[in-house]
């Protein structure tokens, strides 16, 4: 398996130094080729080609992002993200402050290499034996729509079949399965989305958690999840291609969950034409 | 304008928006120019960037955090403002179905 990694190179504080030895591991390991992030910026023609032929693996030291930022200048076809904050954050381990990599950061790096070496082959197995045991759930095909027009801007509202949040997240619900997306008004709002970031399969999401990142050229924005329940499948027809969303919102879900309290969690949520109104409020007021 | 709500609920009684540190803050101002909704305000002075208008942040919503390099912003515990919003969901439907019966 191999592929490009493009990692911060960290002279800022210890994270980036950790993503810098997390991409010399997987290149020492013969599994990545790296793309060095200064000449990248400097000359990015150096490597158009390699950046068009392989799929990439950006690795961040800290939300500034230098690395992603690069990625989307470079319109790269970006594989998987790591942020070193990010995994710190969750482990509640602390970085001793220095630039120079101790044993333990040394050790951060290897666990976060290994983890993204197992998650690109388990990319590359899933890709050859797709999940047969999870059943097919027929979700409706939106079939009318209203239409709220703001200024030059068109926004489409399905009428019936979906409901959404107040944060512009769409929600499907067929035989106890749900499919999430984001809405037209939202897509329009962030343009060109180059990036989806999904939840895990099988972690466990409760309304209101977060269900994922949309990146665009503009923004990051969070997907907050509509219902509660479990990621039974991540859309990788749109994880593959996130410019998809922006095509077909409303066809172009992101997981599909089996839900665990829908009742309750449709309580929260409105219908279509609710929407709608609401869409026209938003666009109304900024 | 009307008052804004989320959910049914009065804005203004939910209490979501980002709290900056300013000792991790090093006014980069990447959280202001990502923040489309004019929650961050430029200042004068020692603190360059306040949270001005915390109504205008959209609820459960944390992007700005994750523009910030140093870490300098939280938000309030997800869990908690969600019972909350339940709470008043609840509340503001009780009063809808009290002036229906008037």
């Amino acid at each position: 398996m191999s592929y490009l990694v493009l990692a911060c190179t960290g002279l800022d504080k210890p994270e980036g130094s950790i993503a810098r030895e997390v991409a010399l591991r997987l290149a020492e390991e013969g599994e990545a080729e790296i793309v060095c992030p200064v000449v990248l910026n400097r000359t990015p023609a150096r490597y158009k080609k390699a950046l068009a032929d392989s799929t990439l693996i950006v690795v961040d030291g800290c939300a500034t992002q230098c690395a992603g930022k690069l990625a989307a200048a470079a319109k790269a076809s970006v594989a998987d993200k790591v942020m070193v904050s990010d995994v710190l954050k969750r482990s509640g381990e602390a970085l001793a402050p220095e630039l120079r990599l101790g044993p333990d950061a040394l050790e951060l790096a290897r666990k976060i290499a290994d983890e993204i070496k197992a998650a690109q082959a388990a990319h590359s197995a899933e890709a050859q034996a797709p999940d047969q045991a999870l059943g097919e759930v027929e979700f409706e095909t939106p079939a009318e729509f209203a239409v709220v027009t703001h200024d030059k801007y068109e926004f489409r509202i399905p009428l019936t079949a979906y409901f959404f949040n107040a944060n512009d997240v769409w929600v499907q619900v067929a035989g106890g399965r749900a499919r999430v997306g984001i809405s037209d008004y939202m897509q329009q709002r962030l343009t060109d989305i180059t990036y989806v970031d999904p939840p895990k399969l099988g972690a466990p999401i409760e309304q209101f958690d977060e269900v994922g990142t949309v990146e665009s050229t503009k923004a990051n924005f969070e997907v907050v999840s509509p219902v509660s329940g479990t990621v039974v499948r991540i859309n990788e027809a749109v994880t593959d291609a996130p410019e998809s969303i922006n095509e077909d919102p409303y066809g172009s879900w992101i997981v599909e969950l089996q839900l665990t309290a829908w009742d309750e969690d449709r309580g929260l949520l409105v219908d279509g034409p609710a929407y709608a109104a609401e869409v026209e409020r938003k666009a109304a007021e900024e | 304008m009307a008052e804004s709500t989320f959910m049914g609920v009065p804005r203004s009684k939910i209490p979501w928006a980002p709290t900056i540190d300013y000792d991790k803050c090093d006014f980069c101002m990447e959280c202001d120019e990502f923040c489309p909704h004019r929650v961050f305000e430029r200042r004068e002075g020692d603190m360059k960037l306040v949270v001005a208008n915390p109504d205008n942040c959209v609820v459960f919503c944390r992007a700005c955090s994750k523009t910030c390099g140093p870490d300098a912003l939280s938000f309030p515990d997800k869990p908690a403002t969600v019972a909350l919003i339940k709470k008043l969901h609840a509340e503001e439907d009780q009063a809808r179905a009290e002036e229906g019966e008037a």
